[in-house]
């Protein structure tokens, strides 16, 4: 591993305060004036650039963030109210909180005045160093040579600054401000514009572990969703992983017959996006569906039916608990080998030949150098992916909701009255209460409480195969 | 736009001598913008009918009408997303009326009555009784009128095959499923929906009513005014569901049944007339539900009288064209049309009683259910409940000598069903 | 010698097995597409009756299918998507294989435990983050949705960046070469499978995705949708029985280009992986 030069520098803050105590005058000025050192140093470019971005962000609050931030506590009190203008045909409407508005922009105005508040830190620290530098009589940087680092030592900032904005506005936001959301009581009835919703501590996680006095059963469902969301990651992940292996195994054996034929045929499977082939198969597998009519031509339903398997006239694919549990992880297994098996035949091309030749020679059985060799070395390559795919797998939308939604009904009763069903995982539950339901305030704490079941999970495993923590993984 | 004033008044004395009349007129009427939602099947109408409206209103304003496709019974789930980014004017399914009047997503239409007076000459009491009583119920809140009724064909009664089927053997349910065992046909209905299976109920005396708070009330697991209990109905409908001639079909999927061939009878609504009518051909039929056995009585199945309405969005921003688009999309010649191109059952009295209405087979069948037809009022926690049970009497999951057991189901289904609106 | 032949063809027996129960839904799309049906077909495997009308149909768009504008619309969304996903993941990979920086670890534990959270759930908020900016029913919007945060994908990159040998660089510095010279001229030229397994893998994600671009592309402008939201709505209850067939005749044609370059992805893929591994 790579040793990490320079990552400890000094603590920002303890910067800070010698710079404000033992700086002079332009750096103590440089508190109120972001661009006060650099013009005392000649330097007006940098003098210009910082003036503006402190401009920049006094416009912002003036004119944008003291619109919602104060009303932060709150989420708004003036309630929408509207009179008809017959002369304008149009509605007038009174000032009015949207407290959804409210809640993502304060977010962003605390993001910006954090971010503001560090480039504000560090400046003042940088202007001190100026200082010093000058004090000792070093030549300062000039504006070209400042913009000039930024494609030498400063590189990573050209690259970084984009793509972290991106993840930032799209991403951090988001997410911070649905953990927001699952503290609040933003549901159906509760719904900005026309009304208000407002913070309620934490009624929605005590709703969800059984407290709160909810008469719809939140917390029964929850529990079996979850626990139907564990073994559906633990069979799709291993199912698949598995599964992925031994058919790149098969397909890299000496027997075979053409073998990159065979590879693409597998691989047509998953070329084919997710929502037609998963749509197509759900249609193939319903109730009154194709596979039905031939299970009935040949007799197997009424064979089925006669051993008293199903009480239906048809076969229940993806209708009926146990049976689609079977069949979701079956057709899974469809769609997910071929793409575990292209990534084991990667890594299978690199198994150490030497180590190999050199077992063959002792004699070594195929079995035992499948065990004592191909298996070890596989997993040590693909071990941290188990992992990962495990989350992915927490999190599998697509596979769930395009095959069950809309044609798979819940019997039990229980659970239907919290709009979840046996075959939902977490996120699938979480989104139907928001597309159908409205219900963001429970999504939101479902999606918190899945964050939190995946972020133990990653933690324990991580430190489980890399052996402790302290190392730098490159699968981290 | 100030240099864009000045350009226009400097153009406008130029060329004044020779195009007097249509400076002024320029300058004198305003654009329009309006956007309108509609079924995918509908959208030739729609454009057409909106070119009318642009055309009629030619005098007060330039209109800048875009369509757009919703599906009415999906447009509650994209209105309530973000209901200042839904259309002007959209058209959704009856049983969507108080979530959308709770979201602000619907106008009360009496607050712009006098625009209806204004403008198209008419009061909201005309087009209340324009329009059946039913309907007009059904799309009014404590006597407030939230949407424009358009169509009354959201509702279901019983297609079958006149070659195979007399209609003695679709009188009930005991007949019918023997008769169609013998054509070697199997009879399909929905069960695993609310809006399906409430027809037993209903049919049995029991009721749905929707509370101010948006909750539902319920009395399905109790005894109903005609004395029947929840449980002689669910086991009646066990008998029903365990007959090997029924079929259980998914919501959604009749259409896909009706054109496989493998049924003779099918309770579904106008939307599967066409499908129907290819199927069975020359046996192409349609009548009121059949009656049920509940012990050796026979009683008549109920139905869902539900209503296609045209609204205003609460948050529209010409909402007063809006209000008159949407009154102009469900007026008498609007309701004409869409019964010609589209064959949906008119709401509006005039158009109901004429020939070519009473003359067509889905229409007459669904006006002979409408006597047992009602108007369902129940809030969102009504559906998942009730899906399941019928899902349950589906799948046999249920016995019919467990009346605990049923007892237990209903209690449990009615405790969600009442459950708070979150 | 018998012995062996047998195994040989039992081998390849199983082979063929398992890829024939791997390809019969394929086989029934393909199939499908080509019945003279409308509807689904529920009775039989093949087609009662076959034809290519349904495929004649999808280039003449009536109101629900606007097949030809929705290959547009998706391919030019594919397009900008791509130039900046790739643009993202290179850099941010960069960064995070050759250059040692203060908050280097900082931003990579982050970008792991936001991948932690479930996406669907952030919707919501992006959507509402894009109205403010008048970007919802706009391919800026889903432009931005598809490729702004995809500079968290980085590590597949990285690990490739990992094994590029840090001699060359050393060497290109002692020249005068800058840290932004080495990106450009010495490692990216030296990608070109990950560059390629990236390009790919970032193309595809507007052609899979329906459910935000469903819910930024909220007008119901048919005109306006993406591939995957056009066939998905489709099956809607009230379509499916006269669209099924359309559906599987664009699902056919979609699954074309996209199966040839995940072919061209895969192969990338194996290589970079290869690479990846050996460091």
């Amino acid at each position: 591993m790579k040793k990490q030069k320079g990552e400890k520098k000094g603590n920002i803050f303890t910067d800070f305060g010698t710079a404000v105590v033992k700086g002079d005058w332009a750096v103590k000025l440089t508190l109120l004036w972001m661009g006060a050192g650099y013009a005392k140093r000649k330097q007006y470019g940098r003098a210009i650039v910082m003036t503006l971005l402190e401009i920049g962000v006094i416009v912002f609050t003036l004119r944008f963030a003291l619109q919602y931030v104060p009303k932060f506590n709150t989420l708004g009190t003036v309630v929408m109210e509207k009179v008809f203008n017959m002369q304008t045909m149009k509605s007038e409407m009174n000032d009015y909180d949207n407290s959804f508005l409210i809640l993502l922009f304060s977010l962003f105005s605390f993001v910006i005045w954090f971010v503001a508040a560090a480039v504000w830190i560090a400046n003042v620290g940088y202007v001190y160093k100026l200082q010093l530098k000058a004090e000792r009589g070093e030549k300062l940087n000039t504006f070209k040579q400042d913009i000039h680092s930024l494609v030498e030592e400063n590189f990573h900032i050209t690259l970084l600054s984009l793509p972290t904005l991106g993840v930032v506005v799209f991403t951090m936001i988001p997410i911070i401000l649905l953990v927001l959301v699952s503290f609040t009581n933003y549901d159906q009835q509760h719904m900005p514009p026309n009304s208000l919703f407002t913070w309620v501590g934490l009624d929605n996680y005590l709703s969800l572990i059984g407290g709160g006095g909810l008469t719809v059963t939140f917390s029964y469902a929850f529990v079996r969703v979850l626990g139907w969301t564990l073994v559906w990651a633990f069979f799709a992940t291993f199912t698949n992983y598995f599964g992925g292996i031994l058919l790149a195994m098969f397909l890299n054996s000496k027997w075979t017959k053409w073998p990159k034929f065979w590879r693409t045929l597998f691989v047509i499977t998953i070329a084919v996006p997710q929502f037609v082939s998963l749509l197509l198969v759900r249609n193939f597998f319903s109730n009154g569906g194709i596979v039905n009519t031939i299970c009935a031509n040949i007799g197997l339903t009424g064979f089925l039916r006669d051993i008293g398997m199903i009480s239906t006239s048809y076969i229940p694919f993806l209708s009926a608990p146990g049976w689609a549990h079977v069949m979701i992880i079956l057709i899974n297994i469809w769609i997910g080998v071929p793409y575990q098996m292209l990534i084991a035949t990667g890594v299978l091309t690199n198994l150490p030949a030497d180590q190999l030749e050199s077992a063959r020679v002792d004699g070594a059985t195929p079995a035992q150098i499948f065990r004592k060799i191909t298996m070890p070395y596989l997993f040590f390559v693909t071990g941290p992916t188990l992992i990962t795919d495990f989350v992915k797998n927490i999190n599998n939308f697509n596979v769930i909701y395009l095959l069950t939604e809309g044609v798979y009904t819940t019997t039990n009763q229980l659970m239907a009255n919290s709009q979840a069903k046996e075959v939902d995982l977490l996120v699938t539950w979480l989104f139907r209460l928001t597309q159908d339901y409205y219900n963001y305030k429970m999504s939101s704490t479902i999606g918190v409480v899945v964050f939190i079941i995946c972020a133990v999970f990653t933690l324990l495993a991580f430190n489980k195969v890399t052996g402790g923590a302290g190392k730098e993984s490159d699968y981290a | 736009m100030k240099f864009k004033k000045v350009m226009a008044s400097v153009l406008a004395v130029a060329m004044a001598a020779s195009m007097m009349t249509f400076t002024v007129s320029a300058e004198e009427t305003e654009t329009v913008s309006l956007t309108v939602w509609g079924a995918e099947e509908d959208q030739t109408l729609l454009q057409e009918l909106c070119d009318n409206f642009a055309a009629a209103y030619a005098d007060y304003a330039v209109f800048d009408i875009s369509i757009g496709v919703e599906s009415e019974s999906t447009a509650k789930d994209t209105v309530l997303t973000d209901v200042e980014a839904a259309a002007d004017v959209y058209s959704f399914a009856s049983d969507q009326l108080t979530s959308l009047v709770n979201a602000g997503a619907l106008a009360n239409l009496e607050d712009y009555a006098e625009v209806l007076e204004a403008y198209a000459g008419k009061t909201l009491d005309d087009v209340k009784s324009a329009n059946s009583e039913g309907s007009v119920e059904a799309a009014s809140i404590d006597g407030s009128l939230y949407g424009f009724p358009r169509a009354g064909d959201n509702g279901y009664f019983l297609y079958y095959d006149s070659t195979k089927l007399s209609e003695e053997d679709v009188a009930t349910w005991d007949s019918l499923l023997a008769a169609a065992d013998a054509a070697g046909g199997k009879v399909g209905m929905t069960l695993a929906s609310g809006w399906y299976n409430a027809s037993f109920f209903y049919g049995a005396g029991f009721t749905t009513d929707l509370n101010d708070d948006g909750t539902t009330a319920i009395d399905w697991n109790g005894t109903s005014e005609s004395g029947y209990t929840g449980v002689q109905v669910v086991q009646s409908m066990l008998e029903i569901a365990g007959n090997s001639a029924f079929m259980a079909i998914a919501d959604g999927d009749i259409s896909n049944q009706i054109a496989s061939g493998d049924l003779v009878a099918v309770v579904s609504g106008t939307w599967d007339a066409s499908a129907a009518a290819e199927v069975f051909g020359d046996g192409y039929a349609a009548t009121k539900l059949p009656t049920y056995t509940i012990g050796d009585e026979q009683v008549q199945q109920g139905s869902v009288a539900g209503f296609k309405f045209t609204g205003v969005n609460g948050m529209s921003e010409n909402i007063g064209w809006a209000v008159l688009l949407a009154e102009y999309l469900t007026n008498e010649d609007a309701q004409t049309q869409f019964f010609a191109q589209r064959e949906s059952g008119p709401t509006n009295l005039n158009v109901a009683a004429s020939e070519e209405v009473s003359a067509n087979i889905a229409q007459a069948a669904l006006a002979e259910q409408s006597a047992y037809g009602v108007v369902q009022m129940v809030g969102d926690k009504f559906w998942d409940p009730t899906a399941t049970l019928g899902e349950n009497i589906a799948q046999g999951t249920l016995s019919v000598d467990d009346e605990d057991g049923i007892q237990e189901a209903l209690d449990t289904m009615v405790e969600g069903v009442t459950a708070a609106v979150e | 010698m018998r012995k062996r032949n047998i195994k040989y063809f039992t081998h390849n027996l199983v082979l063929a097995i398992l890829a024939f129960i791997w390809l019969i839904p394929i086989v029934w799309l393909v199939c499908t597409s080509f019945s003279d049906y409308d509807g689904m077909n529920t009775s039989t495997f093949f087609p009662k009756k076959w034809s290519i009308r349904h495929y004649i149909q999808l280039f003449h768009p009536d109101t629900v299918q606007q097949f030809p504008a929705w290959f547009r619309n998706t391919f030019i969304i594919a397009v900008f998507t791509t130039i900046i996903s790739t643009l993202f993941v290179l850099m941010v990979a960069y960064a995070m294989s050759f250059i040692r920086f203060r908050a280097r670890s900082f931003m990579m534990n982050m970008s792991v435990i936001l991948s932690l959270f479930p996406g669907v759930l952030a919707m919501i908020a992006v959507y509402f983050t894009l109205k403010t900016f008048g970007l919802t029913n706009s391919y800026i919007g889903l432009i931005l949705v598809y490729s702004a945060s995809s500079g968290m994908g980085y590590l597949i990159c990285k690990g490739f960046f990992d094994t590029v040998p840090r001699a060359l660089c050393e060497a290109a510095k002692i020249d005068g070469c800058s840290q932004a010279g080495i990106f450009w001229k010495i490692v990216i030229p030296l990608s070109k499978p990950i560059i390629v397994y990236t390009v790919i893998s970032s193309f595809l994600v507007p052609w899979m995705d329906f459910v935000y671009a469903k819910m930024i592309m909220n007008a119901g402008i048919s005109e306006n949708y993406t591939v995957a939201i056009g066939l998905y709505k489709m099956l809607d209850k009230s379509l499916i029985n006269s669209y099924f067939t359309v559906f599987c005749a664009g699902g056919v044609l979609v699954s074309i280009p996209i199966s040839i370059l995940f072919m061209i992805m895969q192969k990338c893929y194996v290589e970079g992986m290869t690479g990846a591994v050996k460091g």
